[in-house]
């Protein structure tokens, strides 16, 4: 990709020529410019020739305006993509039952789903039967379990001691909430592979459990 | 009808004024010890009191002056601001705030701080009407705003609050004020007729800087336009063109004003302050958002906004850790930060540190009201007798 196609879209903006931008820009991109790659070496020098041929004088105010509605327009085609690619990996999470703490949990639900993981989110009061009952509805190999009290997080227990009655050892249990963050001989008591003391934890623990459990598999 | 003062009150409401505690509140008991059903000098000791961090001894003198006299608008606040800060004081400082909202029903401060106080005690609905009423009241009250974005934290994610981090930082009148300081332009406002405006560039392009921070950009495009037609590379016209764009929505010549003077001047700070917003207006413009901001941190460190820019860019990405070391950065130059505050709050959140983000609030809130000089205000109102 050279100069002259940003030059050939700064001009296609000036001329109010949308679709010629939008020429420009598939041709740009069928040569192997990669999506992410458009909006630094297309947009971004085409708009600078645009800034600069507004202060030279080159084009008018009103030219200036246009070229920059045509160029917010088929901004779209040059953004790098928001979501990031799904990672195949299914989670299934909740509270604890008898425990309606839902701030960390929501927290860390959104923080997954925005990388890109497939979050079953069964709310707060969740119970041990529940969490089972949708880790075989969806095929999924981990669960993030919240819990805030000491009760609650020593009842964790209950779930690991439901997966193995029903055959699913293979289950990932992690655990997340005051009391394992306190108390990391809690989490291993209670059968949870490991805990999770936050969005950005949870992120990392996550990242890890694909790569050295699940292989890099989607599950 | 105004509220008579003694002698001795008057006395120590100037000792209080001249930031003299000790003094004031001596001369507070001298009126006390001739007057003890005075007010005025209780809701003066119990302002002295709340400044020297003795809460218990705040929470008495302000009791007592709204006993005496239940319209007096600046003890609830002296008394609501002292629960608050004394902690597990809820359902009291719930109270407290409610009236002060009764007393003083256009006060935005009563609603955001009832709201505060409801979102202490878990009322999560009725602390968002709260913040509501405030935004009502006010639609540029950013700690209103930087509450709102905190509860859609607790309840959707850091998706969902950032855009209202973002709103509300825009909102705020420090972040347009760091662009002006980035600019160099002295903090005191001077009026300008762009008519009388020599033709020495430092003069016009003081003028523009000084035109489009009292937002009369037409005025200031008029003088832009002289001074790229001298030189059209001129990178002080492109950055102060790109945000007068920029503060009228037209984000994409902003954007085109900004990129040009970044070809000139790579690490312009006004030029990156400008597209660093615009970018993060974008939410597929993050990571682009976070190089901006963090090439404007480092080149203009000394100012506490660029770290906070810096950290909400961080947050778009979920550097969790790195937004607090940025968030901490601007909390060292400017602890009454209150942007950086809620900030810090979100993140501790994000740990499941409920109590560090409970306590980032309450400082927010500390240096909110201090900054604003709310107490005396009310003070003054109830003196003349006024409405707050």
């Amino acid at each position: 990709m050279s100069s002259e196609e940003a030059t050939r879209l700064y001009q296609a903006f000036v001329d109010q020529d949308p679709a010629s931008a939008i020429q420009v820009i598939e041709r740009v991109r069928s040569s192997g410019v990669p999506q992410v790659q458009l909006f630094d070496t297309l947009y971004v020098p085409a708009l600078s020739l645009l800034g600069g041929a507004w202060a030279s004088g080159a084009i008018d105010e009103i030219t200036f305006t246009q070229a920059s509605v045509v160029a917010e327009q088929i901004g779209s085609f040059v953004m790098p993509p928001v979501a990031k690619a799904d990672t195949g990996v299914t989670l299934v999470l909740g509270t604890m039952h008898r425990d309606r703490h839902s701030v960390m949990k929501d927290i860390v639900a959104s923080a997954l789903k925005e990388v890109g993981y497939r979050v079953n989110d069964l709310g707060i009061d969740v119970r041990p039967a529940d969490f089972l009952e949708r880790l075989e509805e969806t095929g999924a190999r981990v669960v993030l379990v919240f819990a805030e009290t000491m009760a609650t997080a020593r009842a964790v227990i209950r779930v690991r001691e439901m997966f193995a009655a029903s055959g699913r050892d293979d289950a990932v249990i992690l655990v997340a909430g005051g009391p394992f963050a306190a108390d990391a001989s809690l989490a291993r008591a209670v059968g949870a592979n490991g805990i999770i003391t936050g969005a950005e934890s949870a992120l990392r623990v996550l990242a890890r459990v694909r790569t050295d459990i699940l292989g890099g598999e989607a599950s | 009808m105004s509220v008579a003062r003694s002698s001795q009150v008057l006395a120590a409401e100037q000792l209080a004024r001249e930031g003299k505690l000790p003094a004031a509140v001596e001369a507070c008991y001298e009126a006390l010890a001739i007057a003890d059903r005075d007010p005025l000098a209780h809701v003066l000791l119990g302002h002295l009191m709340l400044a020297g961090d003795f809460y218990d001894e705040a929470i008495a003198a302000s009791t007592q002056a709204i006993e005496l006299d239940p319209d007096c608008a600046p003890a609830y606040l002296a008394l609501g601001l002292a629960y608050d800060r004394r902690g597990g004081m809820w359902d009291q400082s719930v109270l407290v705030w409610h009236e002060l909202a009764e007393v003083s029903p256009n006060l935005v401060t009563a609603h955001v701080q009832l709201g505060e106080a409801f979102a202490a005690a878990a009322f999560e609905e009725e602390s968002v009407d709260s913040w509501k009423r405030a935004l009502e009241l006010d639609p540029k009250e950013a700690r209103a705003n930087y509450n709102l974005a905190i509860a859609a934290l607790k309840r959707e994610g850091m998706s969902t609050a950032l855009p209202t981090f973002r709103v509300a930082g825009e909102l705020d009148p420090s972040q347009d004020e760091l662009f002006f300081a980035l600019l160099g332009l002295p903090a005191n406002d001077i009026s300008i007729d762009p008519a009388t405006v020599g033709p020495l560039r430092e003069g016009r392009l003081f003028a523009a800087g000084m035109l489009a921070r009292q937002e009369d950009y037409f005025g200031a495009a008029d003088l832009l336009r002289l001074l790229l037609d001298e030189n059209s590379e001129d990178v002080d016209a492109l950055a102060i063109a790109a945000y007068a764009y920029l503060k009228q929505e037209a984000t994409t010549e902003a954007m085109a004003c900004a990129l040009r003077a970044l070809t000139y001047s790579v690490d312009m700070p006004t030029a990156l302050y400008t597209l660093g917003v615009v970018y993060s207006r974008f939410p597929g413009l993050s990571k682009h958002a976070a190089r901006v901001f963090i090439a404007l941190a480092r080149v203009a460190p000394q100012h506490s906004l660029t770290h906070v820019l810096l950290a909400e860019s961080l947050l778009g990405l979920q550097r969790f850790s790195q937004a607090k070391r940025a968030y901490r950065a601007a909390v060292r130059l400017d602890p009454a930060c209150v942007r950086a505050r809620f900030g810090l709050a979100a993140v501790h959140l994000t740990e499941g540190s409920y109590a560090e983000a409970q306590w980032e609030m309450r400082r927010a809130a500390y240096y909110d009201t201090k900054r604003h000089g709310l107490f005396w205000r009310l003070f003054d109102e109830y003196v003349a007798g006024g409405d707050a």
